[in-house]
């Protein structure tokens, strides 16, 4: 964990000139920020994943904060807790909705799929499609 | 390339040769750009008997498409790899399809559908495009509504492990399948096989360009789309 922990606050100060960045302002100051809160760790008793929660940092966009998920000195995952409602930051993470897959018929139009060779044409939903219409 | 075309045009007062304009120009591009081909450009320059500013206008494009998808995947998308031949095709086969349905519009045609081995362009909708699932060749894993643009999936059942990730030079995994929905089927197709080259990370990678919709199921076969993948509502 002692190893951990500055690569967290290096992950965070990373992040700070991003999001205060601003390409047509004439100061380039940039003010250290002092830690809101220390880091803290919490480990799920039986196994080696540590989820470590960075310290809310304050800047003129906005609070970020990250939590960083490690199996043993790996990171395994980061997730933002707080970032600012700023466009930067919400083009550079998409939104993505999960949902389980289906197989499901339909009435349609045309398919996409990899591309397909002719042999692969002959049994395709394309080609009962292309059938139809002829 | 050999990949089957099929092309519907609604408008009665196009002409029969408009459609046959398009499978001409696939020819075309095929003679052109195949590097199975000995003859073509793409192998003459690969073989080092054309030089670099002594290319046609098309292929210059082509290229400088290719540098642009390599650079914007961190070289995950690389059409020469170590021990292999210049091989555009990711880029050419939308870039092509893309132009043929150009020449439709140019034709006059208003509402159609052209597929060229899975690669959709539709204008002048509703459309509805179904995805081939992943792993039933006979069912659909979601469906579509489409006005007007581009839909391009890339995925291993059909031809096996041949999308190769170029920072690794091993075949792609991580994915399933991945189908991008964009304005051009230039930009659809190639951002289609990018993401399917990064692997997982491509998803939110495709998701971010713009004017791209992105839809994929990863290898635990779960489904991640972005907020405006246009889902068709029944």
């Amino acid at each position: 964990m002692k190893r951990a922990l500055p690569v967290l606050v290096l992950s965070v100060a990373g992040l700070i000139p991003v999001w205060r960045y601003e390409p047509s302002t004439g100061s380039t100051a940039t003010e250290a920020t002092a830690p809101a809160s220390t880091p803290s760790v919490s480990s799920s008793p039986g196994s080696s994943s540590k989820v470590v929660t960075g310290t809310l940092v304050p800047t003129e966009k906005g609070d970020v904060q990250v939590e960083v998920t490690y199996a043993g000195d790996k990171i395994t995952s980061v997730r933002m807790l707080k970032q600012p409602n700023h466009p930067q930051t919400t083009a550079a993470v998409p939104k993505l909705i999960a949902e389980t897959l289906e197989a499901q018929s339909a009435d349609i139009d045309t398919v996409s799929g990899a591309t397909i060779t002719s042999d692969g044409y002959k049994e395709s939903l394309q080609a009962a499609i292309d059938a139809k219409g002829a | 390339m050999g990949f089957p075309v099929s092309l519907r045009v609604d408008d009665e007062d196009v002409p029969a040769e408009a459609g046959d304009a398009v499978f001409a120009w696939l020819r075309e591009v095929d003679e052109r750009f195949s590097p199975f081909k000995a003859g073509s450009e793409v192998s003459r320059l690969d073989r080092g008997e054309l030089s670099p500013d002594g290319l046609s206008a098309d292929l210059t494009e082509v290229l400088h498409l290719c540098e642009e998808y390599r650079i914007a995947t961190g070289g995950a998308f690389d059409v020469r790899l170590p021990g292999r031949g210049l091989d555009p095709c990711a880029v050419v086969k939308g870039w092509s399809v893309q132009r043929a349905a150009e020449l439709l519009t140019a034709a006059g045609a208003r509402r159609f559908c052209l597929n060229a081995g899975g690669d959709v362009v539709v204008s002048g909708g509703p459309w509805r495009v179904g995805v081939r699932h992943p792993e039933h060749a006979d069912k659909l894993c979601t469906v579509l509504a489409l006005t007007d643009g581009a839909v391009a999936t890339s995925a291993c059942y059909e031809r096996g492990d041949h999308i190769i990730d170029g920072r690794t030079g091993r075949p792609a995994t991580g994915l399933l399948g991945v189908t991008v929905v964009a304005p051009t089927l230039t930009e659809a197709d190639s951002v289609a096989t990018a993401a399917f080259a990064m692997g997982p990370e491509g998803i939110d990678w495709a998701a971010a360009r713009e004017g791209c919709e992105v839809y994929a199921v990863d290898a635990g076969r779960r489904v991640l789309r972005s907020r405006g993948f246009p889902v068709s509502g029944t």
